[in-house]
């Protein structure tokens, strides 16, 4: 089945999907190793660890799609991947849409802010008007070739007019043809309520620690009625203060071998996926 | 030499430096085979040969910068590559330079029309403010003074024919981005002799000519005496090749297979007819010689197909 019928089937089925972010293909393959059903590309995260910069747009279209897609190869759950404002107009949001769909993505998220974009938790975000908004939505999800592809909209309007503006650019986007409302950055638990039970359509929550909103587990979340939940941070964030330890264990001791538990080589490799490739070794390579 | 090197000494000969446009690795091998000393990347041939798109920004910082790292790669001439609009702001200005000195080009050009920017002969074009331009022409003279000082920055103003624009905006345009630290300015668009005589005349410094489109043609003498440092011919080659492919395809249809083998038989005497002396191949056997183990150059003898030269 195809990736988008699948996330489609989610989203049509009851609960909650919950999608952590990976950054990389290895901590795809970790999401699908954890057990999890769905994988969530993180815009900053792509940033961060395939050019070593910060949230701040600098991340093309191209280098966006090619990371989109060397995610969705390398797990075999749907992919839902950030597709920032879908770099430019009208006609760069459809080419975006067609791009990250070749990519094998099963969806994306495509938002209000003024390109080139930022980071939807720092402050200086600018949006566009909400027509020019609506208008990137209907041609996202017009042209879209695969009819099952999921079209999230984000408004980042919260932070720069109003929660109310944001409600109210949420619903206009799920009439515009959005499949999903992507408020982005509510700043309370009243607001998360209020997102909840205002804006009519399936909608995703983003869980990110040290940002505007406040945590909420993902029981609560569905309770209240979220359709997808994102935790965007949650590899990365666990991987760089891991990092930052052992090099700093390495200057300081003069080796990265230490007591406890060591990663060989072949852990790392079984991790992503040295068994699969090496069954299909076994039966077809020739032997000597 | 470096490649930037090479073409700061071409700008320095006080005469016009005549740069006809490429769009792919091949062209920029077919405009060095016939002796240019210098070729151009178009952004518009760009979009169209690498994505079938009109060059209406749709092609992405990567796709641009890659072909032009292709091209660079080529060819041992210094190539000056479009860089639209720097794709972003100052900050993406600043990823955008670096990311394009590290292709081996020798040269850009960076426009002042807001995002996404669209072909500078096709309407309804816009332009960003005078001050965030002159913000994005300092980020990127810093970025290559610290990487390469001698990397070509050319600052280009749309304003002529943008919505709003006129001659006298792109002018004092052009002098403020050459006091941002542009290397020469390039106005878009002048749809006039008068009006290049103007920015000839009007701006104090070296001047960058776009022959294409909407703008008047000129002789390599005519330009010498008005004083343009370069001048490209951004659509010549790709031009060229549409005719000639739509032509030899419609023949192809119409004739069948007998075209293209009355094609060859034409092609033989040509410059560039033997097409696998021209790919390199005799480069490939001379590394070969060199660098492989002997025994394996057997592998040339009983063999079928074109035998590179042997130098």
């Amino acid at each position: 089945m195809r990736p988008t019928t699948r996330l489609r089937q989610m989203l049509e089925a009851p609960g909650i999907v919950v999608a952590p972010g990976a950054y990389d293909g290895f901590s795809a393959r970790l999401i699908e190793a954890a057990g999890f059903r769905c994988v969530y590309m993180t815009g900053a995260g792509t940033a961060a660890s395939h050019l070593g910069q910060p949230d701040l747009g600098l991340a093309t279209l191209t280098e966006m799609a090619t990371h989109a897609g060397h995610l969705a190869s390398c797990v075999s759950l749907p992919v839902i991947a950030d597709a920032d404002t879908g770099y430019g107009n009208v006609l760069n949001v459809v080419r975006t849409v067609r791009e990250y769909e070749r990519a094998g993505v099963a969806g994306l998220h495509i938002e209000d802010q003024v390109a080139p974009k930022k980071c939807g938790h720092i402050a200086g975000k600018q949006i566009i008007p909400v027509q020019e908004f609506c208008d990137k939505i209907r041609a996202a999800s017009e042209y879209r070739t695969d009819r099952d592809f999921v079209i999230i909209a984000r408004t980042d309007a919260r932070a720069v007019t109003s929660l109310d503006d944001a409600i109210e650019r949420g619903n206009r986007a799920a009439e515009a043809g959005a499949d999903v409302i992507f408020v982005e950055a509510p700043q309370s638990e009243d607001e998360i309520h209020r997102v909840a039970r205002e804006v009519k359509a399936p909608l995703l929550a983003n869980m990110v620690p040290g940002g505007k909103t406040p945590a909420v587990k993902i029981p609560e979340l569905e309770r209240l009625g979220f359709k997808i939940v994102i935790f965007p941070a949650v590899c990365m964030g666990a991987a760089v203060p891991a990092m930052e330890r052992a090099l700093a264990s390495l200057k300081e001791t003069g080796t990265d071998w230490h007591d406890g538990p060591v990663l060989s080589p072949m852990d790392i490799f079984r991790r992503v996926g040295f068994d699969w490739w090496h069954a299909i070794e076994e039966r077809f390579a020739p032997r000597s | 030499m470096r490649a930037t090197t090479k073409l700061r000494a071409l700008l320095g000969t006080g005469q016009t430096l005549f740069v006809p446009g490429c769009y792919n690795a091949l062209s920029a091998k077919i405009l060095e085979a016939v002796g240019f000393p210098a070729v151009y990347m178009t952004g518009y041939g760009t979009s169209l040969s690498l994505l079938g798109l009109p060059d209406a920004g749709l092609a992405t910082m990567t796709e641009m910068h890659l072909n032009a790292r292709y091209i660079a790669n080529a060819i041992s001439l210094p190539v000056i590559a479009d860089a639209d609009n720097g794709y972003g702001n100052a900050i993406g200005v600043i990823r955008t330079v670096k990311e394009y000195i590290q292709t081996g080009v020798a040269g850009i050009h960076l426009e002042d029309q807001a995002i996404p920017k669209r072909c500078g002969h096709v309407a309804g074009r816009m332009v960003i403010p005078i001050e965030e331009a002159v913000g994005k022409y300092r980020a990127a003279d810093k970025v290559r003074r610290d990487l390469d000082p001698d990397f070509v920055l050319i600052a280009r103003t749309d304003a002529r024919g943008a919505h709003g624009g006129s001659l006298d905006e792109a002018i004092r345009r052009a002098h403020a981005y050459l006091e941002a630290g542009a290397d020469l300015a390039f106005v878009e668009g002048p749809t006039s002799v008068d009006e290049v005589r103007r920015i000839c005349k009007e701006v104090p410094g070296r001047i960058f000519y776009n022959q294409t489109g909407i703008s008047p043609r000129f002789t390599l003498e005519e330009m010498n005496d008005l004083g343009i440092a370069v001048t490209i011919l951004p659509g010549a080659t790709f031009r060229a090749t549409i005719q000639a492919v739509y032509d030899f395809a419609s023949d192809l249809k119409q004739r069948g297979p007998e075209a293209e083998a009355d094609f060859n038989e034409r092609f033989k005497g040509h410059p560039l007819g033997n097409v696998h002396r021209f790919a390199g191949f005799d480069q490939i056997r001379e590394w070969e010689e060199e660098y492989l183990p002997a025994a394996e150059m057997e592998k040339y003898t009983d063999s079928v197909g074109h035998q590179p030269t042997k130098s």
